[in-house]
């Protein structure tokens, strides 16, 4: 009868060790058949690789070779430094190309994105991040100020790219042409066209209202 | 009752009376509160701390009344005047230049600054902060999963010796004293002895039958089961992730969209995992310190030091030198031998990431939520109808459907309900081996 009892035990062990080694919950991801069958020997995106001495942090994603362009990327180039220098330099030789087409589709889908969780959907800086942390809001209250007005695309853009104060960069989820949409539909969202010239200056005066009694 | 509305009364012709000599009688703390807020002028200022501007206590010792009224109002003219202090500051804050309040009156500047000479100090941190920093969380480590195998292996194999010796002990005593073992000699076979009395003397094959349907089916039956829907299957794997990022915190209560971090998930194969830079444009200005004594967040200081920045130091100044990458832990994982791409499904078929991933909006941990398996795609190939109708991509393919139907009504193979155009990935090609295994 001791051995009967014995058996029973030894049996119910293997069970419970089986049964709890295999099924992936939590931190565990259990067990797999082929795991060589899995587990790409080439680099997969976002996949960690063996670190060695050019490589010592593993990564599979590594940056262009300094100096180099990708084919067809020209468009990435942009020469001016990150600096207060620069950002003024960028109202006068940065401007947009003359094909930015989709602004109403493309860059109100973009904007929908990846601006307006702050600057909220109509530009009033009323967006869930912005409401819910409200220190981060920018000095102008809303892309109707005669500020985001009167603020030359070229210095928008040297924003998107390196960002400014409390706004980081987007260059690395938005092309170059994607910035131009937004910008295009941003300066449409505050009242100014974005077809002429001579229709800034009228949209300006239509709009300088309550803003600036703040 | 006459008495008390008397008393209202007084008391409210006595404000009266004070409210406008109080106005004129220098700068007024709280306006400026209303100003240094209406003005968001803590998006960039902090009292105790630099954040892209200086910090901001004692700025009436540092400089004078007019120095501050020409700065704050316009300081770009005053720099431009040629002040050495305005055009030093300037350059210690790596060229940000500051906006220009200019719809600020010298008088509102004084109130401003009277409100940062009287805001109350911060309460000094009490001690190391009392919330629990999380801790390193002990990664599940497979070796103490063989080290356990090994211990079970030993112990059973010291279990059987032990049992053998027990046994050989108790032959040799049934050789001196074989009365107190009648067991021994009762020529029972081995299996009878742990039987119930009942089925001792049963047919030995009935016996193996009846064991074999009892025990040896039911158990190759859960063997197998198990061995196809949980070997090599990962729904429900929720690592810890280095950073405990709360996916219902950003995508649900602040509603983020998907693609705000995950940004290439139209355009390629992957949908990217951020870049830090992603996290910092938000996390440069969210720190938390309310929630943790006025330390940051330690979430968001693993952040900081993965990119070698330091918030203390000049705002002008990008990410260090010495980043140290985040290793996040990969939760869903094909085998290298199925091919799926994310811009495919998403641009294309239109599919919400939830179709997938399951409500990721709730979670704060996230965890593989579908099996992944090769039937769980073949069935939503099979049943799932794509939106040809709205889509350039099908237009040819939703022509010659609409014909077919046109033609063979509810024979045809694009027959759907309510008689409109039903297509399934299956039908163009989307069960093809090679389509995913190539």
């Amino acid at each position: 009868m001791k051995m009967n009892k014995l058996n029973i035990a030894f049996a119910a062990l293997a069970i419970s060790a089986l049964g709890s080694s295999c099924v992936s919950r939590g931190n565990d991801p259990g067990w797999e058949y082929a795991p060589d069958m899995y587990y790409s020997k080439g680099y997969e995106p976002y996949n960690q690789a063996d670190s060695f001495q050019l490589n010592p942090h593993g990564m599979s994603m590594r940056n262009p070779v300094a100096g180099t362009v990708a084919h067809g990327k020209l468009d990435f180039v942009y020469n001016l430094p990150n600096t207060g220098e620069g950002y003024e330099r960028s109202a006068t030789e940065v401007t947009a190309p003359a094909n930015v087409d989709g602004i109403d589709t493309r860059g109100k889908y973009l904007y929908e994105i990846y601006c307006s969780p702050c600057h909220g959907i109509d530009g009033k800086n009323d967006g869930a991040v912005f409401q819910k942390v409200s220190t981060l809001k920018p000095a102008w209250k809303s892309y109707q100020d005669e500020y985001i007005q009167n603020l030359e695309e070229g210095k928008i853009y040297h924003t998107l790219t390196y960002g400014k104060n409390n706004m980081g960069s987007h260059a690395s989820v938005l092309t170059p042409m994607d910035r131009w949409r937004v910008i295009k539909y941003v300066k449409q969202l505050s009242g100014v066209s974005t077809n002429s010239v001579a229709l800034v200056e009228s949209g300006v005066q239509e709009t300088s209202n309550e803003d600036k009694s703040n | 009752m006459k008495i008390n509305r008397f008393k209202l009364w007084a008391v409210a012709v006595s404000f009266m009376l004070s409210a406008p000599t109080f106005a004129q009688d220098g700068p007024n703390a709280e306006n400026g509160k209303k100003l240094y807020e209406a003005n968001n002028c803590g998006s960039c200022h902090a009292l105790d701390k630099k954040l892209v501007g200086p910090a901001l206590r004692g700025v009436h010792e540092r400089r004078s009344e007019e120095w501050l009224i020409s700065w704050i109002r316009n300081n770009k003219k005053f720099r431009e005047s040629g002040d050495a202090d305005a055009i030093k500051l300037y350059n210690d804050y790596g060229g940000a230049a500051m906006n220009i309040f200019e719809n600020l009156t010298p008088a509102d500047v004084l109130d401003i600054v009277e409100y940062i000479k009287t805001a109350p100090a911060p309460k000094a941190a009490a001690g190391p902060a009392a919330t629990n920093t999380g801790g390193n969380q002990v990664d599940s480590d497979p070796t103490v999963k063989y080290i356990l195998l090994i211990l079970v292996a030993v112990f059973s194999i010291v279990l059987v010796v032990l049992a053998r010796v027990r046994n050989t002990m108790k032959r040799i005593a049934a050789e001196k004293s074989p009365e107190d073992y009648p067991e021994l000699f009762d020529n029972k076979k081995w299996y009878q002895r742990y039987l119930p009395k009942a089925m001792a003397n049963w047919n030995p094959t009935v016996l193996a039958l009846t064991i074999v349907t009892l025990i040896a089916l039911p158990s190759s039956y859960f063997g197998y089961k198990y061995s196809i829907t949980e070997v090599g299957v990962q729904k429900g794997y929720a690592p810890t992730q280095p950073i405990a990022f709360s996916h219902k915190l950003h995508a649900g209560e602040l509603n983020i969209d998907c693609k705000y971090c995950h940004s290439t998930v139209e355009s390629s194969k992957s949908a990217s995992i951020p870049a830090l830079n992603t996290c910092m444009n938000c996390h440069k200005g969210v720190q938390l310190t309310e929630k943790y004594n006025g330390e940051i967040s330690p979430e968001i200081k693993k952040i900081y030091a993965a990119l070698d920045y330091n918030p203390e130091e000049l705002p002008g100044k990008q990410f260090g030198d010495n980043p140290n990458p985040i290793r996040w832990v990969r939760i869903h994982n094909l085998p290298d031998h199925a091919y799926f791409n994310h811009s495919q499904h998403v641009v294309v078929g239109k599919l919400q990431c939830q179709s997938c991933h399951g409500p990721i909006e709730k979670m704060e941990k996230v965890q593989q939520w579908n099996t992944l398996q090769m039937g769980w795609c073949i069935d939503c190939h099979r049943n799932t109808g794509i939106d040809v109708a709205n889509n350039n991509y099908y237009a040819a393919l939703h022509d010659k459907a609409n014909k077919d139907l046109k033609a063979n009504e509810n024979h045809s193979m694009y027959f759907g309900p309510e008689g409109k155009v039903k297509i399934t990935p299956a039908m163009n090609g989307g069960l093809e081996c090679a389509k995913c295994h190539y």
